[in-house]
């Protein structure tokens, strides 16, 4: 698979605080890559780096196989954590500016705006100011600004944050299609518990160094399947099992953390010898909970 | 490179020239000069007529018929001249009651001394200020005087005449080596007019580009427009088009002009064409490259200080610190037209800052030499660019920076961490 980016030993300070320290990481063409932590981990003095907003003090960062040039950010659509849109212009001639700002025709930005707008359904608001559309139409048209000139890598800041149900859904549809047509895709977020299904590659980042990085099912092999969730009737005796670390009882409902390398095939068999089991389930950690155990638990959440 | 800035400065172009305040602006901008100079004619009217009846009051009736005839020959004359003389207390009584219900403006008093030299003429009104049209007055008592001592000494009234004449004092001026008569007043004329054109064009497009640069801080499309063109890119293109906006609401005015110039209303008034304005060609050229360095240089000033701020309202708070150089600029004015080629002119002429008024100033009092324009020129274009730079490391920063507005140590700091 082709690399599009490529971060070697990337460090950035700001006065005494250092924002992103040794930072390595590699996204593949076709993926979509998770840049996961806390607030206020570094995920957008990062990402600045990449699409050249500020430079690192020390280490690389390499575009499609190319030491970093401004050149290459024709093939880059960048959407900020916050972001804007000309107030009192209308959202044609402003997809227009962007999309020739980006290397494209203005007839072809223009034709590419209108097919857009109306795979979005906002088809109508092209003639209309900023000022005059709601917050998830602006949202929408945000969106169409980043992908107008197609790019190859596509690079969102916390492109969850502040969407409504409705957009997410819409965006998530989009980023996954656009995944399926070979785009790279890199995103951060600090919710982690909302991309666990959408990410190939993840790094985890906490007080600017990398935790954790990896392809997503290699980061959740590395730790145990060692949850249980039990749903039971009757007798709850399996309870004192021997592989059992510890545990919530609800009414017929067992939440239960398994002892290192315990055997959880024998606690099933245990249960079920006493009571009617409707459900076992040996559930994998949650990013959330992989990265807590990660930090230690100091996270600067 | 190029391509960004055209695109950019396209944008800030249309958009403005689009925008319902340009058009106000291109209207009523004429409106309010036409308004302004027929009031300032009005006033001027006034000035002129000043003293408009008076009377005269002496022991002496061939000296009093001699300042009359001096007040009536006068550029402005009054319109009723009245002699008491020799006056008797009946008429002193009469004319102070003139002058107190308002008859007559006020009354010279000119008794002659007994050497006929040492007199003490006065001049008596109702009010203490009401003395506009004072030299006048004062001039023809003093041509009156000297009538009457010379006739007195056996001069005719030819050679008083001759005399007389022979000491008023011709301007002349050094033009392309050659003395030709000299027009003050057109020089200040046009010194005046790019003051005022200056002011106003960085009143409106230095504050307008500001509040430009302010949008896209707040607005925070700022970053992903760094994210496909430089700062650099950025700020040359919005002064580029910026400029260009003002360039044609000028260009919209000065069409206007010349067709007031050679339109009808303005023949009647004694106007054939912008030459009888008193402005010559080179001096338009001049104007034109001093009106865009220093358009430029206030706009790109404007467009550093604006990326300092991060709210709008913010922007009000610096308009005099763009304004303050343009004030003493015209601090400057009387004392650059009455000595151009003093050290204190052209130093001023040179200095980025005051270097579009002064420079021009000089320019109109007298040419200048050649490598004082060139350098002039050379230092604007110079620290134009220089603040160009400048505002784009500070647009660049304030990515970084969120909220309150950053102080000159904080900028500074953050400077070296794009």
């Amino acid at each position: 698979m082709e690399v599009l980016v490529q971060l070697e030993q990337v460090s950035k300070s700001y006065e005494e605080k250092t924002a992103v320290r040794d930072l390595t990481l590699e996204i593949e063409a076709g993926s979509m890559f998770g840049l996961l932590g806390p607030n206020g981990a570094g995920k957008t003095s990062t990402i600045r780096m990449i699409v050249g907003i500020t430079m690192p003090d020390s280490g690389k960062v390499s575009l499609f196989n190319k030491p970093w040039s401004s050149a290459s950010l024709h093939r880059v659509g960048y959407l900020p954590e916050e972001r804007g849109l000309y107030k009192k212009m209308k959202i044609l001639d402003q997809l227009v500016f962007l999309g020739e700002l980006r290397g494209l025709g203005a007839a072809e930005a223009a034709r590419r705006a209108k097919t857009w707008c109306e795979r979005m359904q906002i088809a109508d608001s092209l003639h209309k100011r900023t000022e005059e559309l709601s917050k998830g139409m602006q949202q929408k048209i945000q969106f169409i600004a980043t992908l107008l000139h197609d790019p190859e890598l596509i690079i969102m800041d916390e492109p969850f944050a502040g969407l409504d149900p409705v957009n997410a859904m819409l965006l998530q549809d989009t980023l996954l299609e656009l995944r399926k047509q070979g785009n790279a895709i890199l995103f951060s977020t600090h919710r982690m518990d909302q991309v666990e299904k959408l990410c190939d590659s993840i790094c985890l980042i906490n007080r600017g160094a990398a935790v954790l990085s990896g392809g997503m099912r290699d980061v959740k092999s590395r730790y145990e399947r060692n949850r249980v969730i039990v749903h039971y009737e009757g007798q709850d005796g399996f309870l004192s099992h021997p592989a059992i670390a510890e545990y919530k009882n609800y009414a017929g409902h067992a939440e239960i953390r398994l002892k290192p390398h315990a055997d959880a095939q024998d606690l099933l068999r245990t249960a079920a010898a006493n009571s009617t089991i409707t459900k076992f389930e040996l559930v994998e950690p949650s990013l959330e909970e992989i990265f807590i155990e990660a930090v230690g638990g100091r996270a600067d959440a | 490179m190029l391509k960004n800035t055209l695109l950019i400065a396209k944008r800030e172009y249309v958009e403005r020239v689009r925008s319902r305040v340009f058009r106000i602006m291109t209207v009523l901008v004429p409106i309010g000069m036409g308004a302004m100079a027929w009031l300032g004619g009005l006033g001027g009217q006034r000035m002129e007529q000043g003293v408009d009846s008076l009377a005269i009051v002496s022991d002496n009736a061939s000296l009093a018929q001699q300042v009359q005839t001096a007040l009536l020959s006068s550029d402005h004359p009054p319109r009723s001249v009245t002699v008491y003389a020799p006056a008797t207390s009946a008429d002193m009584e009469q004319v102070n009651q003139q002058v107190e219900s308002h008859q007559i403006n006020g009354y010279v008093l000119l008794d002659t001394a007994p050497d006929g030299i040492q007199n003490n003429p006065k001049w008596v009104s109702a009010s203490s200020t009401d003395f506009i049209g004072g030299t006048e007055v004062h001039n023809a008592i003093i041509t009156g005087l000297v009538r009457q001592a010379l006739t007195a000494r056996g001069m005719s009234d030819g050679q008083v005449d001759r005399l007389i004449h022979s000491a008023h004092v011709e301007t002349m001026q050094v033009k392309g080596g050659k003395v030709t008569a000299s027009d003050t007043g057109r020089s200040f004329a046009g010194a005046y007019a790019l003051i005022l054109v200056l002011y106003a064009a960085v009143l409106i497009y230095g504050i307008n580009i500001a509040r430009s640069v302010v949008e896209e801080k707040t607005s925070r499309i700022f970053e992903v427009l760094l994210s496909t063109a430089s700062a650099d890119e950025l700020m040359l293109g919005k002064l580029l088009g910026v400029g260009a906006t003002g360039l044609t609401q000028m260009a919209i005015w000065g069409a206007l002009l010349v067709a007031f110039a050679g339109s009808q209303i303005a023949a009647a008034h004694g106007i054939h064409g912008l030459s009888s304005l008193g402005i010559t060609k080179a001096e338009l050229i001049f104007f034109a490259v001093f009106f865009l360095l220093g358009f430029y240089l206030y706009s790109g000033l404007a467009a550093a200080l604006g990326s300092t701020v991060s709210a709008e309202q913010e922007v009000q708070q610096f308009s005099f610190i763009l304004i303050a150089p343009l004030v003493v600029s015209v601090f400057m004015l009387p004392f650059v037209l009455g000595n151009p080629s003093s050290v204190a002119s052209v130093v001023f002429s040179l200095l980025p800052p005051f270097a579009p008024i002064v420079m021009y100033m000089r320019i109109c009092a007298q040419m200048p030499p050649w490598w004082q324009i060139g350098l002039s020129i050379g230092l604007l274009l110079a620290s134009v660019l220089a603040m160009v730079w400048l505002a784009a490391r500070i647009y660049r920063v304030g990515v970084l920076m969120y909220g309150k507005r950053a102080t000159v140590p904080e900028i500074l700091r953050w400077l070296r961490y794009s």
